[in-house]
């Protein structure tokens, strides 16, 4: 399965705008993608479709993630989802 | 935090187990008014202007019916969580479009840190269970949606 580890740069972290606009871009594809801090295990990634899963990471500014994308539009989802993390939060 | 924190964050004053009213903006206020009875909030006016802004940067109706209004604010001296619930539901703006019948609010001083954000993932973690939710649902008593909080937060 397509994977990736990407740091999240908007300063406040996966909250809020960037949260919201991660779950939104997650479920624009074709693809079951789910997401973790770095190092966690498969079984305990949760679904990027879901606002209070994300929330529930409690992700700060500067850490790391790994998203797992599954579905014809995998790799485009994965790009997208890194895209948006890459950005600050004033540009977003 | 520890028992006492927590105990003291989630007072059972802050517990409404009786309908809220239908609309979003009006829960948000109701939420806040437990609050101001409860006598946590020195500036009622303010909270609210900063729960309101939080909402408009992007709603915290996070789904699965949950909504957790949250902000850091100079109108509370101490962390304040509140909660009541709805059995007719009502229109968070959540992007599930399920309407919201579980609602938390968070408030924490302007000084501290993280605070609010860590209460508010550790219970979305917890909320994210169908079991959580239902037990919340189903309290009879305000002392016991506390202790399923308190249990869940912890």
């Amino acid at each position: 399965m397509p994977e990736r580890v990407v740091e999240v740069v908007p300063e406040e972290g996966l909250h809020a705008r960037p949260a919201s606009l991660f779950v939104e871009t997650a479920n624009e594809y074709d693809a079951e993608v789910s997401v973790g801090p770095e190092g966690t295990a498969d079984d305990d990634l949760v679904s990027a479709s879901s606002m209070l899963a994300v929330t529930g990471l409690g992700v700060a500014g500067g850490e790391k993630l790994r998203i797992v994308a599954e579905g014809a539009d995998a790799a485009a989802a994965l790009d997208a989802l890194e895209e948006l993390l890459s950005t600050p939060e004033d540009e977003l | 935090m520890n028992e006492t924190e927590l105990k003291e964050l989630i007072d059972v004053e802050l517990i409404s187990l009786d309908e809220p009213p239908a609309e979003k903006e009006a829960v948000i206020e109701h939420l806040l008014d437990l609050a101001v009875e409860a006598g946590r909030v020195s500036d009622r006016e303010q909270a609210l202007a900063d729960l309101l802004a939080r909402e408009e940067e992007s709603t915290t109706g996070v789904g699965m019916g949950i909504g957790i209004p949250h902000a850091k604010t100079a109108g509370v001296a101490e962390p304040t969580l509140a909660f009541t619930r709805s059995s007719e539901g009502v229109d968070f703006g959540a992007m599930d479009d399920e309407p919201a019948t579980l609602f938390f609010m968070i408030l924490v001083p302007e000084a501290s840190s993280d605070d609010h954000l860590q209460i508010l993932s550790s219970l979305s973690r917890s909320l994210v269970h169908e079991e959580t939710r239902e037990k919340l649902h189903a309290a009879e008593t305000s002392e016991r949606v506390q202790e399923i909080i308190i249990a869940e937060v912890a």
